[in-house]
């Protein structure tokens, strides 16, 4: 049977903030376990929290970019439930009123561009880490209380590829608006999908599974591939899909099952007291909004406008970093276009994701190199020997006289290599009058051997052709 | 004799230590006292703190709620019987900087859950008036370290009366001042939006100085108030001239004790002398009979949450298990009295999901709606006047209250009626009841009307001449 598959989307992810959400504690990455904690982080008894207003004004960034309605009265509930992750025995959340609801992003799709509306965003504190060694339970504090929002989609999503392209346009947004790191392989964004199949042209949902702990976005689109593959064939052999949590495991390549799903739990909602109802002001928002950074979808154009093609525009968009470092450089170069080939591949495979985020490569002198190759005066092969010391912080100029890389521009004596090449050659000549074309790109190859690469090819490549049309017999 | 007496008259050493040997010789008779604090470093650090500081090396305790960074705190549980405070609440932090020596942590009801003190993990704290009966709670420790004359000044905490009414029943003052005057934090809770942080002083003067040192903004309380702190104690003034007291009529209909009441129109009276207004206030009846469910709903929901951080994982008693889950099971179990566990189950039933609405969210409602009736009230007067109970302190084994009848429901408990609405109120001596025990008088005015509050009870004290009560025990 042919079924429809529907997909909603739970994002959590974490703000970036200095501190925590209702603490002074710093946010920190990579810390030694329970080093950046506190008394409130630890639910030490008589503790209350205090707002981080840095943490509301990213969800509000968050809002703004996702077309929620905001909530300028900013309230707080109290989800209660006893885990050990979790140290009040009850997580600050915005149950009842979320401060973000009903937005929309808009995805592409093979069909063109599809708007995934977004129930709601609410703002929450993040849990502590749990290790399970053996039979031992470990736990870091460092992320309790780290400020978090939701961002919970309705059932729009028909398909992998859709489930991807969502959580990808999100953490894009996200990112560009600097509201969190995005680094989905450290868990500062962590999505759940719902789905559920049903059969094609029918309405009432059917029975969901949840997938949970996806590390990167492109095994959301193999996660959910697997389980559509999974559930149908289930429903097709006539047997039933259980309410579970499963997590996809990439060796096996298919949905494995977490937990099973008992009932609904209590979670006994209800205002928290120690929070006092906030309003905010729209001038506050208004300020928010026209301090916001370039959005992906701005910044696509842009590309599009330089003249780059759709593919890497849209790719140069997905890495922020890159994009921004090709930004930088664009500015002194231009030869756009040759720089974004640079970036999408040999900066890619040369530089690795933290020396970019760290903004490692100097910008002037990767200009200079990026110069050079557009006005062809140091060939292709030569930029590629020369780019792992611009890497490490080397002057170009430095570069090119240590590694004796000059170019031969003087034009007598290119002349004489030229005469020189043509002479040794002669049926390469009669070839080209034949109008082999082949020939000539022969004769320039001989002419950089003999010059090992250093003959200046514009140069080179006129003067051949003024030889050649004088030998044309 | 106030406070500013007490610091011109002693050196610190001599009334730090008199007060330590009295509580230490008072303890068998009165179990008042958790745990005492050594008070040498304290001593060493009034360096850093002015000779005028308002509190210059003055012996106070604090109640067993208050986080002392290094000191035991246990909340008078079990489950916190081993509980060291690894910060300052920030009020200690406060009571430090105005030269306070704070000499110890004193009984209460198990995390201030209760009206007796009768369930203290270390017993019942014991009337100095009568050491049969008991001190109320439930701050009872403080109350009655500062009735037996040990210190002049003890930290409590109120969420239904619990300074209020221990203070009734030990012949002093107890204020609990406006919702947010004073910092909650670094205080065990039991119902944070009632919880109210409030002291024991033997005067009105002293009452007033002490807010000078408690009150103000803490950016660690989001509910704490943003208004500047006055000088109570400089702009104290006794004159009742034209000063509106609204009676409550039901209240008073409650109060069946012919004793207290013939005192009470004899107090109206002196008032009246002195200028004052004496104004007829009738409360919705209905309210007032729904008054002390909807505060056990309210409360008992907040201090299930509240509570739940306390699962032996992390600090206090820890009990063995298989797995962590089990570890917090067994933990709570051993560690949480069958009272207290009794109020969780009733919280946690009020916040069920199917019970929400009738219960949690309908108390709610009412209580929106008492406070609108009290604020209407308080419209019409500048305090609302009454007995702070029905009689003097119960003894020990008191259990023949009907806890249906209006005496209960209303004498009783009317002074809750401030932690709904987070409204001003104190204590102070008024009476003795027909067996020569303690009863006081109770005030509430409106938010934030402490000037008013301490003048009107400056005005009572000069009509009652009842300051400065100390009942010495004999040890």
């Amino acid at each position: 049977m042919n079924y429809e598959t529907v997909i909603g989307i739970e994002i959590h992810c974490e703000l970036k903030t200095k501190s925590k959400m209702f603490s002074s504690s710093p946010v920190s990455y990579g810390q030694a376990p329970n080093t950046s904690t506190n008394e409130i982080d630890l639910g030490h008894p008589g503790t209350l929290p205090s707002l981080n207003k840095n943490a509301v004004k990213q969800a509000l960034k968050a809002c703004i970019a996702l077309n929620l309605e905001i909530d300028t009265l900013i309230r707080f509930d109290r989800k209660n439930y006893y885990y050990s992750d979790l140290p009040k025995g009850f997580q600050i959340s915005q149950q009842f009123y979320p401060i973000g609801q009903a937005g929309f992003v808009d995805i592409e799709t093979e069909l063109g561009k599809k708007r995934i509306r977004i129930n709601r965003l609410h703002m929450e504190e993040d849990t502590a880490k749990q290790y399970h060694v053996e039979d031992e339970t470990w736990i870091d504090f460092n992320r309790a209380g780290i400020p978090l929002v939701e961002i919970v989609s309705e059932a729009d999503i028909r398909s992998a590829t859709e489930a991807q392209r969502y959580v990808e346009k999100l953490r894009t947004l996200l990112v560009y608006l600097e509201v969190t790191d995005g680094k989905m392989e450290e868990g500062s964004l962590r999505c759940d999908i719902n789905i559920s199949l049903r059969p094609e042209g029918t309405l009432p949902y059917g029975v969901k599974t949840e997938i949970k702990n996806l590390n990167s976005i492109a095994n959301i689109e193999k996660a959910v591939k697997a389980e559509i593959l999974r559930q149908s064939a289930l429903l097709d052999s006539g047997q039933v899909v259980q309410q579970a949590t499963r997590r996809y495991d990439d060796k096996l390549e298919t949905t494995v099952l977490m937990r099973q799903k008992e009932g609904t739990v209590d979670y006994k909602y209800f205002p928290e007291p120690n929070i006092p109802p906030i309003r905010i002001s729209n001038e506050w928002i208004s300020e928010i909004k026209q301090t916001l950074p370039e959005l992906p979808d701005v910044r696509y154009q842009r590309y599009l406008d330089l003249g780059l093609n759709a593919y890497d525009s849209q790719q140069l968009i997905l890495n922020k970093d890159l994009s921004d470092f090709f930004d930088t450089v664009a500015k002194q170069t231009p030869y756009t276009k040759i720089l974004a080939n640079w970036c999408l591949s040999e900066v890619l495979a040369q530089v690795d994701q933290s020396q970019l985020e760290h903004k490692v490569i100097n910008p002037e002198q990767f200009a200079l190199l990026i110069n050079h190759i557009g006005k062809q005066t140091i060939s292709s092969k030569q930029a590629k020997e020369i780019l792992p010391f611009i890497i490490k912080g080397e002057q170009y100029d430095a570069i090119v006289s240590r590694m004796n890389i000059l170019q031969v521009s003087d034009s007598e004596t290119l002349n004489a290599l030229v005469l020189e090449v043509l002479n040794e050659n002669p049926q390469s000549i009669i070839d080209y009058h034949a109008g082999k074309d082949k020939a000539l790109g022969f004769l320039m190859g001989q002419i950089m051997k003999k010059s090992k690469g250093q003959a200046n090819p514009v140069l080179s490549n006129q003067l051949v052709l003024e030889e050649l049309n004088k030998r044309k017999a | 004799m106030t406070i500013l007496d007490i610091i011109h008259t002693t050196t610190v050493d001599e009334r730090v230590n008199q007060a330590i040997t009295k509580a230490k010789a008072n303890q068998s008779q009165l179990n008042a006292m958790v745990n005492f604090i050594d008070p040498s470093e304290q001593i060493k650090q009034l360096n850093n703190v002015s000779k005028d500081a308002k509190l210059y090396g003055l012996p106070i305790v604090l109640k067993d709620l208050v986080n002392m960074k290094g000191t035991l705190t246990t909340g008078s549980s079990k489950i916190l019987e081993n509980y060291v405070s690894p910060y300052n609440a920030t009020i200690t932090n406060k009571l430090i900087q105005a030269g306070a020596i704070i000499i110890g942590k004193s009984s209460c009801d198990t995390f201030g859950m209760g009206g007796t003190n009768m369930t203290a993990a270390t017993g019942p704290v014991y009337n100095p008036y009568d050491l049969s009966r008991m001190s109320g709670g439930s701050s009872g420790g403080s109350a009655v370290l500062v009735a037996s004359g040990v210190v002049s000044m003890a930290i409590g905490s109120d969420t239904g009366d619990s300074v209020r009414k221990p203070a009734s029943f030990n012949n002093i003052v107890g204020v609990k001042p406006t919702y947010g005057r004073i910092s909650r934090y670094g205080i065990i809770p039991y119902a944070s939006s009632l919880d109210h942080v409030g002291y024991f002083t033997r005067n009105v003067f002293d009452a007033a100085l002490i807010l000078e040192v408690l009150a103000g903004r803490d950016d660690k309380d989001m509910t704490s108030l943003n208004s500047p702190v006055p000088e109570y104690s400089k702009n104290l003034s006794a004159d009742l001239k034209g000063k509106r007291f609204g009676v409550m009529s039901n209240v008073l209909n409650a109060i069946k004790n012919p004793v207290v009441l013939k005192q009470f129109n004899t107090l109206l009276d002196q008032l009246k002398a002195k200028g004052a207004i004496i104004v007829d206030i009738k409360l919705n009846e209905d309210l007032m009979h729904a008054m002390l469910p909807t505060y056990y709903i309210i409360a008992n929901a907040e201090a299930t949450a509240n509570h739940s951080n306390l699962d032996g994982l992390r600090f206090g008693m820890q009990q063995d298990g298989k797995d962590v889950e089990d570890i917090m099971t067994h933990s709570r179990t051993v560690g949480f009295g069958k009272l207290i566990r009794k109020r969780f189950v009733i919280g946690s039933y009020a916040l069920f999901i199917e019970n929400q609405e009738f219960l949690f969210r309908k108390a709610q409602k009412v209580r929106r709606l008492i406070v609108e009736d009290i604020t209407k009230a308080l419209s019409l007067c500048d305090a609302l006047i009454a007995p702070a109970s029905n009689q003097g302190a119960l003894k020990i084994n008191d259990t023949k209250t009907d806890q249906l009848s209006s005496e209960y429901l209303i004498a009783e408990n009317y002074m809750a009626l401030a932690n709904f609405s987070g409204y001003p109120s104190m204590t102070l001596p008024f009476a003795y009841d027909e067996e020569n025990l303690p009863v006081g008088i109770n005030l509430t005015c409106i938010r934030e009307a402490e000037q008013m509050m301490f003048n009107l009870a400056l005005g009572i004290e000069s009509c009652t001449k009842l300051k400065d009560q100390i009942k010495e025990v004999q040890s």
